[in-house]
């Protein structure tokens, strides 16, 4: 069910700290309103993924806090980290599918804990089967398959209907498309689009994939040096004097055509 | 003057460091240990998760269980037959290999069997987890990977432990006696009487104890050491060395404790 767009901001990241021996973030503030589809980009080793994680207590900032719909995730009640982690679905890089697991198993297990009991095998069922359907997946086909019998393209599908499978009002993406090829690309590129339009859902993209994150977001951030060097639209970011944003473009669609012209089939 | 001030210093500072470290350890299993008993008593265990477990440590360990305790058995008897012929009355052979059994070999040889077959794999699966975003995935969909991953591990190797050391004791006895005879030719009446002569039934408590810590030690040091893995396969790798180090250790330096503590 679509919620519709407010101004309501539901992330917001305020003055975020943290450093691995040398700082990775240093002072990201960034807010964030429902239903919008926010893409962080940057180079490697930036912290992109580190402030993805952050949202939802993954890793947990030097300094600084992160609310999510108004709640403290760090500095709030007790039990706001766990509240704050059933209304979000997390995409990882590597899908990080459960290999014990077959993919019905996989995708059920995004179902909050206790709430497959709750409403029943059938019902669990429908919806995973609605899950898979939703990102192009034959259920008949994957259903019973291990992660290990997927291919890459397949797996990050089936991470993405884990994430979806539990109706989150939130979904960070990490580096959803990284490995992919360009066709495989463009079809997780669309399934952003057409999950955030369907459900929504407010999305934190986090990716290498210039070119298609202007595509498919209403923001765009650049993360650099630990702190954001840039916010604003797509055609702000392709206009942008900043010559940090100009330089990451072009070094960004200088890899995009290399990666092209050696992606293999997922 | 200044170089033995210096080597002095390093040597301070490595004990320092390595004493850090096992304080570390010592209290991040600590707080597992708690972490997975508040689990089970809460009932957030999965008892498929357990029974799981209880089968792939217990079930699946009996054949190479079977081995080392009759090869235990086979050469206690035959040493100990070599040693007694025309000093010792043989029938104390019976005693002897009892003895060793129960108290010492099948409880460390387990042990050191389920430290390869079962330690070893606890560590590189937690720790191929762990690298690999499953763990942080476990997190983002509310779960605790205590109730999931470590405590029923954890429990399972409690159980499992104590059921494989009494059956390393039995075969490893029933292997002893079978060798006495081909060996030294001492009959399995002879052998009983000896063995009977010499039994105290604490002996066997004993042995179930130390079947019950090491059942403890080897899957907490396991978890311990996967949920501490970073950095690749490469990470998996160091975690799952250093993990069954840790294990040998824990296990010889508990088997140490053990007679003072209780055969006194």
């Amino acid at each position: 069910m679509a919620k519709g767009r407010s101004q309501e901001t539901v992330i917001e990241y305020r003055d975020v700290y943290k450093a691995f021996d040398v700082p990775v973030l240093s002072g990201v503030t960034l807010s964030i309103p429902q239903g919008e589809i926010v893409a962080i980009v940057g180079p490697s080793g930036t912290g992109k993924s580190v402030l993805l994680k952050t949202t939802i207590g993954l890793i947990v900032p030097d300094r600084g806090d992160v609310l999510v719909e108004g709640e403290s995730v760090y500095f709030g009640r007790r039990e706001a980290l766990r509240e704050v982690r059933k209304k979000v679905g997390y995409v990882f890089q590597n899908a990080a599918l459960f290999d014990s697991m077959t993919v019905f198993e996989n995708v059920a297990f995004g179902l909050r804990d206790g709430e497959a009991k709750e409403i029943g095998r059938e019902e669990v069922v429908r919806r995973v089967v609605k899950a898979l359907e939703e990102v192009n997946l034959d259920p008949s086909v994957v259903l019973r398959k291990l992660p290990a019998e997927l291919s890459g393209g397949m797996r990050k599908r089936v991470g993405l209907a884990r994430a979806i499978v539990g109706e989150p009002d939130i979904l960070l993406y990490d580096e959803p498309v990284t490995g992919l090829d360009p066709v495989n690309t463009a079809a997780v590129d669309q399934l952003i689009t057409a999950i955030a339009a369907r459900t929504g859902v407010t999305s934190l993209v986090v990716t290498h994939d210039v070119p298609g994150a202007l595509g498919f977001c209403d923001r765009i951030a650049l993360l650099e040096d630990g702190v954001l060097q840039f916010v604003g639209s797509p055609a702000e970011f392709r206009s942008s004097p900043n010559p940090l944003v100009q330089a990451f473009a072009d070094r960004e669609a200088a890899a995009a055509l290399a990666r092209q012209g050696l992606g293999a089939p997922a | 003057m200044g170089s033995m001030l210096g080597l002095l210093t390093d040597g301070v500072r490595a004990i320092g460091r390595v004493g850090s470290g096992v304080a570390g350890h010592a209290g991040g299993m600590g707080l597992l240990a708690w972490r997975s008993l508040t689990a089970v008593l809460s009932g957030s265990v999965a008892f498929k998760d357990f029974i799981a477990q209880a089968h792939s440590i217990g079930v699946q360990s009996i054949p190479l269980v079977l081995v080392t305790a009759t090869l235990s058995g086979v050469v206690t008897s035959q040493q100990g037959g070599y040693q007694f012929t025309g000093a010792i009355p043989l029938y104390v052979l019976g005693s002897v290999v009892t003895s060793s059994v129960v108290l010492e070999l099948g409880p460390v040889l387990t042990a050191i069997v389920l430290i390869g077959r079962v330690g070893a794999r606890i560590t590189a699966e937690i720790g191929t987890m762990q690298v690999s975003e499953q763990i942080d995935a476990l997190y983002s969909l509310g779960r605790d990977p205590i109730p999931v991953l470590a405590a029923p591990r954890i429990f399972a190797g409690m159980i499992a432990m104590p059921a494989l050391v009494g059956i390393a004791n039995a075969v490893g006895f029933v292997a002893g006696m079978i060798a006495a005879r081909l060996t030294v030719n001492l009959g399995s009446e002879s052998f009983l009487y000896g063995a009977r002569m010499y039994w105290h039934s604490y002996d066997f408590f004993y042995s179930m104890m130390k079947a019950l810590a090491f059942g403890v030690i080897i899957p907490l040091i396991s978890c311990h050491m996967g949920l501490l893995t970073r950095g690749g396969a490469e990470g998996v790798g160091r975690a799952t060395t250093s993990s069954v180090v840790f294990m040998i250790i824990a296990v010889l330096v508990a088997d140490a404790l053990f007679p003072p503590l209780f055969l006194n």
